[in-house]
């Protein structure tokens, strides 16, 4: 599976924690929705335990949303191929010793 | 926290002693040589225990811009009440050492900085000429370091509740632009309105804002297996 099974736990765990429910008002000014990680978790067991292929495809399918949901907006740069090339290139001025 | 490139025009003049290459001497020279050897331990308690930074010092390693602490960071004396900045030219993070005074604030100026810096490592991004750019490296910024938790901002006696975490994300955002650059408060505002919902919903690399330390103990375990997740699906 994509997570440790425990992983969707303690990720469940946490989603219904009350700190959590109260940074995420804070954030979105609504509660989070939690059940999908019990979900994920029991489904996570069962391709564990039974090699269940239902199991499997539901866990890949809302894991897959997860990666869509953090994806879908458009963004305002473009991507680099590469690093930007002076990254490492020695700075040019005299600095005192304090860096 | 800003970009800077010349002087007057790019917000250089917070910083006074970048482009000089002088060294200080006199009896100040004792006074700011606590500060900055406070500031350099504050900075390697961060890079080596805040979740946070270490996310982001991992991303950036894998995405080919490894940092170093003594030629990617630098502590310096800044005026007013500026924290940080991220200096593209030379690919540096500025921490102000007569500004940061608590560990926890080094560990939000440090994150908010390497947002910037990773935003430059893995973007195009036009510090100097693109506003649009610019707000929104610092709508992640504020987003993500932590700047806008409520713990932050009832600090700064900004009491809000519902979705005040964005407004107070907004607000810096604006605020960081208006400091180097010269532009009115309405321009700064339309810009960071424009690419608000863009840029507050690009979480990279935590996966998630992180709310608390928790949250990024969470986004650096996916973090760092990221490889069996990704291929997994």
């Amino acid at each position: 599976p994509p997570r440790a099974c425990d992983d969707y736990w303690s990720e469940f765990r946490h989603c219904k924690s009350l700190w959590n429910r109260f940074h995420h008002y804070y954030t979105h000014g609504t509660s989070p929705s939690c059940q999908q990680w019990k979900e994920d978790y029991r489904n996570c067991r069962e391709w564990e335990k039974r090699k269940s292929t239902e199991a499997k495809e539901a866990l890949q399918r809302s894991e897959r949303n997860r990666v869509a949901e953090q994806t879908k907006f458009t963004p305002v740069w473009k991507l680099r191929q590469y690093p930007p090339r002076d990254w490492n290139m020695p700075l040019n001025q005299d600095k005192p010793q304090d860096s | 926290m800003d970009h800077t490139k010349q002087e007057g025009e790019y917000g250089y003049e917070l910083f006074p002693h970048r482009n000089m290459g002088k060294n200080k001497q006199g009896s100040i020279a004792e006074g700011q040589f606590t500060f900055n050897h406070k500031c350099q331990i504050m900075l390697q308690f961060a890079m080596e225990t805040s979740p946070y930074a270490k996310l982001l010092l991992s991303a950036m390693k894998n995405s080919g811009c490894k940092l170093f602490k003594d030629r990617h960071f630098s502590c310096e004396d800044c005026d007013g009440t500026v924290s940080g900045g991220f200096d593209a030219s030379s690919s540096q993070i500025v921490l102000c050492q007569n500004n940061i005074r608590q560990q926890s604030h080094m560990n939000r100026v440090v994150t908010h900085e390497l947002v910037h810096a990773f935003d430059h490592c893995r973007a195009d991004v036009d510090w100097f000429n693109n506003l649009r750019h610019l707000a929104c490296s610092e709508i992640r910024a504020a987003n993500l370091s932590g700047d806008c938790s409520f713990s932050t901002e009832a600090a700064r006696f900004n009491f809000g509740l519902k979705q005040h975490h964005q407004d107070c994300v907004r607000g810096r955002a604006i605020r960081s632009i208006l400091a180097v650059r010269k532009i009115g408060q309405e321009e700064a505002e339309k810009i960071v309105n424009e690419v608000f919902n863009t840029c507050f919903n690009d979480h990279a690399p935590f996966g998630r804002i992180p709310h608390s330390k928790k949250d990024a103990n969470f986004a650096y375990r996916d973090y760092e297996n990221r490889d069996r997740y990704y291929s997994n699906l």
